[in-house]
């Protein structure tokens, strides 16, 4: 953070006391989270309704048994751990954000960095819930704090990938708190509470997906995934879906908080990002599937199961291949030279690729490594209405999380909202109000 | 300390080949086997049907008791008479006098081919005579059902008969139709030639 | 819009939403009165004292007749020093007939609306063991001709990957070497069923249903008894039986004596003469697991 970014203290000498500060910072930022436009009230309620629907159906699920999911001892995961997966993706992937902000020193993406740190979080709270929903007992969640439960560290990676996810949580938590907080107190963050714990998020988010692939790679029995160039096919497409996200994220941002400025810098950085990880992952993708398909025999009937079908089973066929067109289209749209010109093929690039690594990384890894099973039975899975309903919920609520937590960010960031000027009253007047995350057409509605 | 034994596990336990611990002297057995003396040693079954739809086993002193089995055993099994019509033989090439001593009077007794007579009880030791191997993998618990202890050291063992499963006219183990199919959400039977699919 | 009527909304708009939410987790109910304080809070079957242990099975026994109208008498069973068990099962003799896992559904009081068992029977084809060539549904008289027949159950490993993934510790190997499961402290998330290599874990996806009169009363808390909704659940050598003494369930139905249990430390035990005498091999010995299973043919 560079000095001449920060407004002039409100008034020089007065320094607000930080400590003493704080229950004003939140009680701002719980206005913040609940005052907006009519659209936002509108967006929220949406998300909200959603959510509920969501959680309904998990309350069904927890009285019923998972039996409400389609999900069998043949197949004993799903569509949320491939959901787990794939969101534990884009929250490593908005690392890609804070490595050029804080190691290469990008000024640009400095400024707007604070977008992937939130997001992060957003993504961990997904990630959360929707191993929370996967699990048939929730109540006994407490057996994994160490301590008091029974934590199998360091030997289970899933002990590993609960310490790591929430570590991740609390790291960008703390990062994007202080930042936000030294913001609204109008003073200059100090780097000693804050830049090592950037760096080591970096490593960090690089460990959450790590991690993440050796929970599967790490199982002998299930040779789709015991293999070595998971992890780094993991890393590599949450290079992609963390920027696409990213990228998408901004133009919003910038159609609907246009005092929080975004340069044209970090979204072309995070295009030329894309366009190196979607190559690499496509020629990982069909390494693997050369590997397996060319290879044959036992070990490898996952893999004609997901792209041909076996004994006449083929569930997962028209879906790996919508992903595989996915991914190429995002690639062929990306390195277009219209898309350094033409926000829309940019845009499109990038709904395209996140879905298909949505669908490869998803659904198109998780459920061949079931099928065939162990004994090779051919049992195939698909989704429950219950199982997209609660993936649905998740999926809204963290929306909803990282919308309230822009909504609450981005204004300190441009100096509407600070320790000065953060009573309710001087809120909806300050003119062109960035508190909201709406045009300006749609404010006024209701406040 | 616990991250060095896991790290030890991790590698040296994965190459470890397998090892159980410290052999134990179990002692002398204070329970004994016992081997089931199937009514199929002393009866047969009749036409008739109790019940539950079994088939009536008459002891063969009901007849055998009061009178003689005739003159001789038949050259087959076609021209067997009452209780014995309909018996069929698949058992090799065997005669009937291979194992049933053929003579008037007294109980049903077998023969080894020593000549030594056996009571229908003793039937394993006839049947030992040629299943040499068969009989050494019963002797060690590895061939013929079982109920009771595994540890004699706590209670008593009952070993199947021959006879139990083996019907000794016809020894061949009859097919039947499986209990219990895997009845799993989702879980379809294979279409039948779609195996290699 | 003026303050009043803004705030007329919002206190209408949060009535709604609190409506809505307390609509969406009614189900809950019913799962909340299904669970007691004693059951959340229950320590780690290696942490119980055995005053605590005494008060758990009984409160594991008055739960089983509430919820399935049954006396149960629930023990808890330990392992017999000087004792490894071991199973070796023979594939020349084994016809198919799935006695072996019927017999483990009834012991082991399993659901019955699924058929669930420990044990899946494959029907092999003679001159492969290609995994792949078998089937587990087929409906014909067994032994049918060309085939072989491979029961599989939990292989006991003794360097078990489904103990290794466990989060909480909630699956491990006990001296005798049986994996067990504490029901109680199982969190679901079937991370175990990924690992296993042998398709030996099941989970209760739904409350198991047992009717009253088909219940096993003989039960024991790391294995028999009925387990909770939402928890893995797995063969255990039948541990109620064997660690009295007795053979499990499945080898006592076996009509064939396909099947030999008995103490792998104990030099003249059946179990050990298979194992120095016989063709032995184990199954996916590749993945270095370390099986307790053994399977053996005759000559």
């Amino acid at each position: 953070m560079s000095a001449s970014s920060l407004p002039p203290p409100s008034a020089p000498g007065e320094r607000p006391d930080s400590v003493l500060s704080y229950p004003k910072f939140l009680w701002s930022m719980w206005r913040l989270a609940f005052t907006g436009s009519f659209a936002y009230y509108a967006g929220m309620t949406a998300l909200t309704a959603v959510a509920l629907v969501g959680l309904n159906a998990w309350a069904h699920q927890l009285a019923d048994g998972m039996v409400r999911t389609h999900m069998t001892d043949h197949v004993s995961w799903g569509l949320y751990i491939a959901n787990f997966t794939f969101t534990v993706g884009l929250a490593a992937g908005a690392v890609m954000m804070v490595i050029p902000a804080y190691l290469y020193d990008d000024e640009e993406m400095h400024d707007v960095v604070i977008v992937g740190e939130l997001l992060a979080v957003a993504a961990i709270v997904v990630c959360v819930g929707f191993i929370a929903v996967d699990m048939g007992r929730p109540d006994r969640m407490w057996h994994v704090i160490p301590g008091i439960g029974r934590l199998n560290w360091p030997v289970s990676m899933l002990s590993w990938d609960v310490v790591v996810l929430n570590g991740y949580l609390l790291l960008n938590l703390h990062i994007c708190g202080y930042l936000v907080y030294m913001k609204y107190l109008r003073r200059r963050p100090n780097k000693r509470f804050y830049l090592p714990f950037v760096f080591l998020s970096i490593g960090w988010a690089i460990s959450i997906h790590s991690v993440t692939a050796f929970l599967y790679a790490g199982l002998g029995g299930r040779p789709f995934w015991n293999s070595a160039l998971l992890a780094p096919r993991f890393i590599v497409s949450a290079f992609i879906t963390g920027p696409a996200f990213v990228i998408l994220l901004l133009h919003v941002i910038r159609r609907f908080a246009p005092a929080f400025r975004v340069a044209d810098g970090p979204i072309e950085l995070l295009a030329r990002v894309l366009r190196i990880t979607i190559l690499v992952n496509l020629f990982m993708f069909g390494s693997e599937a050369f590997t397996e398909l060319y290879s044959g025999g036992a070990h490898h009937v996952s893999a004609r199961y997901l792209f041909l079908g076996l004994h006449g089973k083929h569930a997962l066929v028209p879906w790996i291949w919508t992903g595989v067109a996915l991914n190429l289209t995002s690639a062929i749209l990306v390195h277009l030279p219209q898309s350094r010109t033409n926000r829309t093929v940019l845009m499109a690039a990038c709904v395209a690729a996140f879905g298909g690594v949505w669908i490869e990384k998803g659904m198109g890894l998780i459920i061949p490594g079931f099928v065939p099973s162990t004994l090779h039975e051919v049992v195939e899975y698909t989704p429950s209405l219950t199982e997209w309903k609660i993936s649905a919920g998740i999926f809204a609520a963290g929306l909803m999380v990282l919308v309230v937590l822009l909504k609450m960010a981005l204004p300190v960031f441009t100096g509407r909202i600070s320790v000065a000027r953060s009573s309710m009253t001087s809120l909806p007047p300050a003119a062109p109000s960035s508190a909201s995350l709406l045009p300006p057409s749609s404010r006024g509605d209701v406040s | 300390m616990r991250l060095t034994a896991c790290a030890a596990f991790l590698v040296a336990g994965c190459a470890k080949p397998f090892q159980h611990g410290e052999d134990v002297d179990a002692g002398s057995p204070s329970f004994s086997t016992e081997i089931h003396a199937s009514p199929k040693l002393t009866s047969i079954e009749s036409a008739e049907t109790d019940g539950l739809g079994r088939p009536v086993r008459v002891a063969c002193v009901t007849c055998h008791g009061v009178r003689d089995a005739g003159a001789g055993f038949p050259e087959n099994a076609a021209v067997l008479k009452d209780f014995h019509a309909g018996l069929s033989v698949a058992h090799g090439a065997l005669s009937c006098k291979a194992c049933h001593v053929d003579r008037h009077g007294g109980p049903p007794m077998l023969r080894l081919a020593t000549g030594e007579e056996l009571a229908t009880s003793d039937a394993i030791r006839l049947c030992a005579q040629c299943h040499g191997p068969k009989y050494q993998d019963y002797l060690h618990g590895s061939h013929g059902g079982m109920n009771g202890y595994w540890d004699l050291g706590r209670g008593p063992r009952l070993r199947n008969h021959c006879v139990d499963c083996h019907d000794p006219h016809v020894p061949k183990y009859q097919p039947s139709r499986p209990v219990l199919p895997p009845k799993d959400r989702f879980v379809t039977p294979a279409p039948v030639g779609s195996h290699h699919g | 819009m003026d303050k009043a009527k803004r705030r007329t909304l919002k206190v209408l708009g949060s009535t709604l939403g609190a409506a809505a939410f307390a609509y969406a987790i009614e189900p809950l109910r019913a799962w909340a009165s299904d669970m007691s304080l004693g059951e959340l809070l229950q320590k780690h079957y290696r942490e119980l004292t055995p005053d605590e242990m005494r008060a758990v099975l009984a409160r594991l026994e008055a739960d089983a007749e509430a919820k399935y109208g049954r006396e149960v008498t629930i023990e808890d069973i330990r392992p017999t020093p000087g004792v490894e068990l071991g199973y070796a099962l023979n594939l020349s003799v084994c016809i198919g007939c799935r006695k072996c896992a019927e017999a483990c559904h009834v012991e082991n009081n399993h659901d019955r609306t699924t058929n669930n068992s420990y044990i899946r029977v494959l029907e092999m084809e003679q001159g492969s063991f290609d995994l792949e060539k078998g089937t587990t549904t087929y409906d014909h008289a067994v032994p049918s001709p060309g085939k072989y027949y491979l029961p599989v159950q939990c292989q006991q490993c003794d360097n078990a990957p489904c103990v290794k993934v466990c989060p909480v510790q909630a699956t491990w190997k006990e001296s005798d070497g049986i994996v067990v499961v504490d029901y109680n402290w199982c969190i679901g998330c079937r991370y175990c069923e990924a690992a296993c290599p042998y398709h030996a874990r099941r989970f209760n996806w739904s409350k198991p249903e047992i009717p009253a009169e088909e219940i096993n009363p003989n039960q024991s808390y790391l294995s028999n008894r009925v387990r909770p909704q939402g928890v893995v659940e797995k063969c255990t050598f039948c541990l109620h039986r064997t660690r009295k003494g007795l053979l499990p369930a499945c080898l006592e139905a076996c009509p064939t004596g396909a099947r030999v249990f008995g103490n792998l430390l104990d030099p003249n035990s059946e179990i050990r003469w298979v194992l120095a005498h016989k063709r032995v091999y184990v199954l996916k010995e590749e993945l270095g697991t370390r099986p307790r299973f053994f399977y053996y043919f005759d000559n």
